[in-house]
């Protein structure tokens, strides 16, 4: 089903809505709520990082092409968050390489 | 507002969040991939800063800031706001596939988004971030290495970032 949704503070509500989600689902899958520190070197998948990312994204792709289902894009907003948990938590590393199986993050060129 | 100041304007934003942002994120501390140390170390042999030549080169060999500030300004023009969330996702994945973690990327692109965003209502378009994030970038990667790494380096060291490499 598509609808338009003009106002702006449903759509502000949707995100923030699969961003909660997504954490709470995050967190319930037992990811960590933040990745361990120093933050710029983790490459721990966390809560709060990447998940609410891809949630915000894909979301956002949908409403760009004006799908909203039903409850103005807040039913979308709720199953986005979850499938963005599940993702990150069990499909992520099927897709992304993970450099902390290497030696070394030099890259893939090295023999 | 008349072009050219809407120009200036956007360009010293721009480059303010991407420095930024890469500053504070780590980027001038090493190399990400073999690449981004061959570059910091062949402009210090040009008689540029190492930790300035690990920013260049780390900004080269995966988007950063840089390239989230850019993705940002053109998601904005294209989708909106939205165009900014999924700019922020397709930076995340080709951070994840050059072998970064992802962080400067994503942030940048997120604070670029809400800047363009802010600054729309004071009438700086988002097609003159676009043109000015390619000036900004232009200061910093394309008219003199040397000079731009020293004051790469010198925001580093603001930062406590400077790099341990020798």
């Amino acid at each position: 089903m598509i609808s338009m949704v003009t106002n702006g503070f449903q759509l502000l509500l949707n995100y923030i809505v699969s961003i909660i989600v997504c954490i709470v689902v995050a967190l319930a899958l037992k990811l960590p709520l933040v990745p361990e520190k120093p933050v710029r070197n983790s490459w721990t998948n966390s809560a709060i990082y990447p998940t609410p990312i891809f949630a915000m994204g894909i979301l956002a792709i949908f409403f760009s092409f004006n799908i909203y289902w039903i409850y103005d894009g807040l039913a979308l907003a709720v199953i986005i968050g979850i499938l963005s948990a599940l993702f990150v938590k069990y499909f992520f590393y099927y897709i992304f390489p993970n450099p902390a199986e290497n030696d070394s993050i030099d890259g893939g060129d090295e023999s | 507002m008349n072009m050219i100041i809407g120009l200036i304007i956007a360009t010293v934003v721009s480059w303010l969040n991407f420095v930024i942002v890469d500053t504070y994120l780590g980027l001038p501390e090493s190399p990400g991939v073999k690449g981004a140390e061959n570059v910091g170390y062949s402009i210090k042999k040009r008689g540029g800063d190492l930790s300035g030549g690990f920013f260049q080169g780390n900004i080269l060999c995966s988007p950063d800031a840089s390239a989230g500030t850019l993705l940002a300004s053109i998601g904005v023009y294209i989708l909106g706001v939205q165009g900014g969330l999924i700019a922020a996702l397709l930076v995340f994945i080709g951070n994840r596939l050059c072998a970064d973690n992802g962080y400067a990327g994503v942030v940048g692109s997120l604070t670029m988004t809400a800047i363009v965003f802010a600054f729309s209502f004071v009438g700086i378009s988002p097609e003159m971030f676009i043109c000015g994030m390619v000036i900004a970038i232009f200061t910093i990667q394309g008219i003199y290495h040397p000079a731009s790494t020293k004051l790469l380096g010198r925001i580093a060291k603001a930062f406590g970032r400077y790099t341990d490499y020798e």
